[in-house]
């Protein structure tokens, strides 16, 4: 359904430029849970605005069912916009905090079609009943309600306008770990219910394997591994996959981590080590890795490492 | 599956009256700017007398509470034997009326020049910077001088002058607050739900910088209060027989050596508008703000 | 003698809208070499708590309302606030708070930062202050330290940054760390050597570390014991092991079943229904019962604490002993 093909973006900044998102090519199935996991400054939040048609691309493409976005009529281009909607992290300012909850609703389908006030109330009041919010929501404004509430109002929004699929950006990190469980069920309801397919970006790998079918992890802009979640966790190919599943803490007092203290900082994205990007921390690094950028390797379940001996991903 | 809502907190008109019934709220320096505004509405019929009324007779009669003063006019007359308390009053009608339209005009245009510049960035916000840069660079009484050599002296004048000196200060700000604001993620929710640019900036940005430009324009009340008064001072604005505190103060000029009260008196009004517009507006920001903060 | 004594401390915050009571009769001990983890969700007090023991309350608007505090068998709810100043803060009692980009001044060298608070208690003067500074900033692994003295915190690493925190926190060796959601703003690699870092110090300084956090996977991975926090009350503390295998308030329950584990699967999350009581309206009764699936009539009144195992307490009618 929707396709990414070496996608790249570069920011020129005063110091230099910033290399975000580089050569990253993957696709997401209708239906599916695609997460993107990686830390801060990895580029996924960029890869979700690229998706977004929030920033242009420096090179390569971004398909939606074969169609590149950039090269599409107006018309095409509005359907794009109803058909890819998106939900933000942080619930305190991804809503107006001028405009009543019922108007925010309101505001993607007033970009599209201009609706008598019964219609428009009724889709209101189907969005609000989705999320599980009560009617009298919708005179209210965002600051009376809390974070979860206002999560839920986000995601009603996004479903106001029947999409075939959301961008989820972090969507419950800001949240409450008890909150968080209520959103993630009612995503997953709604997933169900209207059939649709989401792109999450996360950090919290937990919630990574719980809630996706298939994971692509970024590493400073690059994409080394990505495949079915469960296997891709089960059997992670790339070592710094490891490095990160290793690291979550695991709430178990038996299992505690079991980390050195010496396992490195990320690099920047501004001055990237050569060759493949996290050889400085690999603990298998070898001289290869210095000098060559490996190639993703592997069919269903892929991965960038020169450690691998495999057929080079189609 | 329902959910619980917090206990809605105070609506607007809601929050304005808890506002009033609050400790801390400037009591006088509101009721001075009302008694302005009282003045300037009513003008020369609440005046007890004619502001332009000669009498050379009762020239330079001091205020009520010094020797040969009178009830008759309590503040004293000038040169001309005008009761000042009438002229201030009257002088208040200008005052409020160049306070207001220039006040409209400069934030009308900043706020517009800002918002683009802001939100759009680039080349419209390198050009529109320059032009803030050079207005900036221009000294005010210059251009005022320039622009009533090509246009007549008189209130448009002063309104116009007032309003291409202040537009750069408020684009100014509001381009920093726009700045902010863009990044908002429910700006960029409207892109991603396709609205367009113009109800982008009308939905989401104007309403949350109202709050700021609300608190710019007060505090310019006394700065465009004081630059009218220095203009007419000038003899670039105001022209007799219309009056205005800034006339008056460049009347009484001459004569402060023979008389303290025609030059003090107006000057006080001045201060006094000033003062309290000033207090408001800290007041306003301090109200507004935090509020916004504990949402 | 247990290095940290709290019993039944009050803390209210007094705001426009309101009393707030974030800490509502916290009782917990800490002892020397012990890592005491305060866990809860936003709202539950946790911060307070920590701030309290500090005596670092908001200014007119935070005040201990009741309770004491006692340090090494000395009771510092007493102390005037000079004395808290000079002989408590920063010296017997130190603490990270969350976030290393907003705890260093920005305009200070590392060097100053490290320096002023052993200058400030008089660990060390003059001459030794800068060794004593960079060997400090070497027992928390940063490179190079002594020739890093004179650098500004914007070209440290988040994760060095907080480090560099944590070194400011230990050089006058404190009996006590408050380490306030230390981990938070990292990426969890680099969370995981913090982690690592925090388990050291312990070993080698033998002080007391409250851990104040809500992810449930840090706390097992760093404490000894667990105290659980629901709406300005401790409703469940014990051992780890104990709390974590045999949780015994049915908020702890709740909060286990709602995280997302490794390899668990995708399951339905038990999510916890409704929301924490506001701290301004403290019901008198259980607070967690509007959102407990066992809830009773009796819960109208608070539970006392009953003991469960081995120091493990829990505060719920489900536990309680008839007299």
């Amino acid at each position: 359904m929707l396709q990414i093909e070496s996608l790249t973006k570069h920011y020129q900044t005063r110091r230099g430029t910033v290399r975000a998102v580089e050569d990253v090519s993957f696709g997401i199935g209708e239906g599916e849970t695609v997460a993107l996991v990686g830390e801060s400054g990895c580029g996924k939040s960029t890869i979700a605005k690229l998706v977004l048609l929030l920033e242009r691309p420096t090179s390569g493409r971004v398909l939606f069912e074969g169609n590149d976005v950039r090269r599409l009529d107006r018309s095409a281009l509005r359907a794009y916009r109803r058909t890819v909607q998106a939900v933000f992290q942080d619930p305190y300012s991804s809503l107006n905090p001028r405009m009543r909850v019922g108007a925010i609703i309101a505001e993607p389908i007033m970009a599209h079609a201009q609706l008598s006030r019964t219609d428009l109330q009724r889709e209101i009041a189907r969005a609000l009943d989705v999320v599980g919010l009560p009617q009298t929501a919708s005179r209210l404004y965002p600051h009376e309600f809390s974070g979860g509430q206002r999560q839920r109002v986000a995601i009603a929004r996004a479903l106001a306008l029947r999409p075939r699929m959301i961008v989820l950006d972090e969507p419950v990190s800001a949240l409450d770990v008890s909150i968080r469980a209520q959103v993630l069920n009612l995503l997953a309801d709604i997933q169900r219910e209207f059939t649709l397919t989401y792109l999450v970006i996360a950090h919290d790998l937990a919630l990574v394997e719980h809630f996706s079918t298939r994971v692509a992890v970024i590493y400073l802009g690059r994409l080394v591994e990505a495949g079915p979640t469960r296997e891709v966790f089960a059997a992670p190919r790339h070592p710094y996959t490891r490095a990160l599943l290793d690291a979550v803490p695991i709430p178990d007092p038996d299992h505690p981590l079991a980390v050195s203290e010496q396992a490195g900082e990320p690099a920047s994205a501004l001055d990237p080590p050569p060759g493949c990007h996290f050889h400085p921390r690999c603990p298998l690094a070898l001289a290869i890795c210095r000098e060559t950028a490996p190639i993703l390797m592997g069919d269903r379940h892929q991965a960038a490492c020169h450690l691998l001996t495999e057929e080079p991903a189609r | 599956m329902s959910v619980s809502i917090a206990t809605p907190g105070p609506r607007l008109l809601g929050r304005l009256r808890l506002a009033l019934g609050l400790r801390g709220v400037p009591w006088i320096a509101l009721l001075v700017l009302l008694l302005v505004l009282i003045c300037a509405a009513g003008g020369e019929a609440i005046a007890p007398n004619d502001p332009n009324d000669l009498d050379l007779g009762a020239a330079f009669r001091p205020p009520v509470f010094e020797l040969g003063g009178s009830f008759a006019t309590p503040l004293g007359t000038d040169n001309l034997g005008r009761d000042l308390l009438s002229r201030i009053m009257g002088g208040a009608r200008v005052s409020v009326i160049v306070a207001f339209y220039a006040i409209i005009l400069s934030g009308s245009i900043g706020a517009l020049a800002g918002m683009a510049s802001g939100y759009f960035g680039g080349m419209i916000d390198t050009l529109i910077m320059r032009l803030v840069e050079i207005q900036q660079s221009v000294p005010s009484v210059a251009l005022a001088l320039i622009l009533a050599a090509a246009l007549s002296p008189g209130l448009t004048t002063v309104i116009v002058v007032i309003a291409l000196t202040y537009w750069a200060w408020y684009a100014r700000i509001i381009r920093g607050e726009v700045l902010s604001l863009k990044t908002r993620d429910y700006v960029a929710y409207a892109r991603v739900a396709g609205v367009g640019t113009a109800t982008i900036f009308l939905r989401h940005l104007l309403p949350n910088i109202l709050n700021t430009l609300l608190v710019l324009a007060t505090l310019q009340v006394g700065q465009v209060i004081l630059f009218e008064a220095s203009l007419s001072f000038l003899g670039l604005g105001v022209q007799q027989p219309d009056v205005s505190w800034g006339l008056m103060l460049s009347d009484a000029r001459q004569y402060i050596t023979h008389a303290w009260w025609p030059i003090t008196m107006p000057g006080l009004a001045i201060m006094l508008t000033c003062l309290s517009a000033n207090i408001v507006g800290d007041w306003l920001r301090d109200r507004l703000d935090p509020h916004l903060r504990q949402l | 003698m247990r290095l940290l004594q709290v019993r039944d401390l009050q803390t209210h915050l007094h705001l426009r809208r309101g009393v707030l009571r974030p800490v509502d009769g916290v009782s917990l001990d800490v002892d020397e070499g012990e890592t005491l983890g305060l866990v809860g969700e936003s709202g539950s007090g946790k911060t307070m708590t920590g701030l309290s023991l500090l005596r670092l309350l908001p200014k007119g608007a935070g005040r201990i309302a009741g309770g004491s505090i006692q340090l090494d068998g000395r009771e510092l709810t007493s102390l005037s606030e000079r004395e808290m100043a000079r002989s408590v803060r920063g010296r017997l009692i130190a603490m990270i708070a969350q976030d290393p980009m907003t705890s260093l001044n920005p305009v200070w060298s590392i060097g100053t930062q490290v320096m002023t608070p052993m200058r400030v208690h008089g660990i060390e003067s003059g001459a030794r202050l800068r060794a004593a500074a960079a060997e400090i900033l070497r027992r928390v692994r940063i490179p190079s330290a002594e020739k890093r003295l004179p650098d500004y915190p914007h070209q440290f690493s988040g994760g060095q940054r907080q480090r560099i925190v944590t070194a400011m926190a230990i050089g006058s060796s404190p009996r006590l760390l408050i380490a306030d959601e230390p981990t938070t703003a990292l990426d969890v690699t680099i969370q995981a050597q913090i982690i690592a870092l925090l388990r050291r110090i312990q070993t080698e300084t033998g002080a007391g570390i409250i851990l104040i956090t809500h992810d449930l996977g840090v706390a097992a991975s760093l404490c000894h014991r667990i105290a659980v926090m629901y709406a300005g009350r401790i409703v469940e503390q014990g051992p780890v092991r104990s709390v974590y295998r045999k949780p015994a308030h049915p908020y702890t329950q709740a909060l286990l079943a709602a995280i997302p584990r490794l390899g668990a699967g995708s399951d339905r999350l038990t999510a916890i229904p409704g929301q924490p009581p506001s701290l301004a309206e403290l019901p008198s009764g259980c607070r967690f019962a509007p959102s407990c699936p066992h809830r009773m009539a009796v819960c109208d009144t608070y539970p006392p604490e009953t003991e469960i195992g081995d120091d493990h307490r829990a505060a719920c009618w489900l536990h309680a002993r008839p007299n």
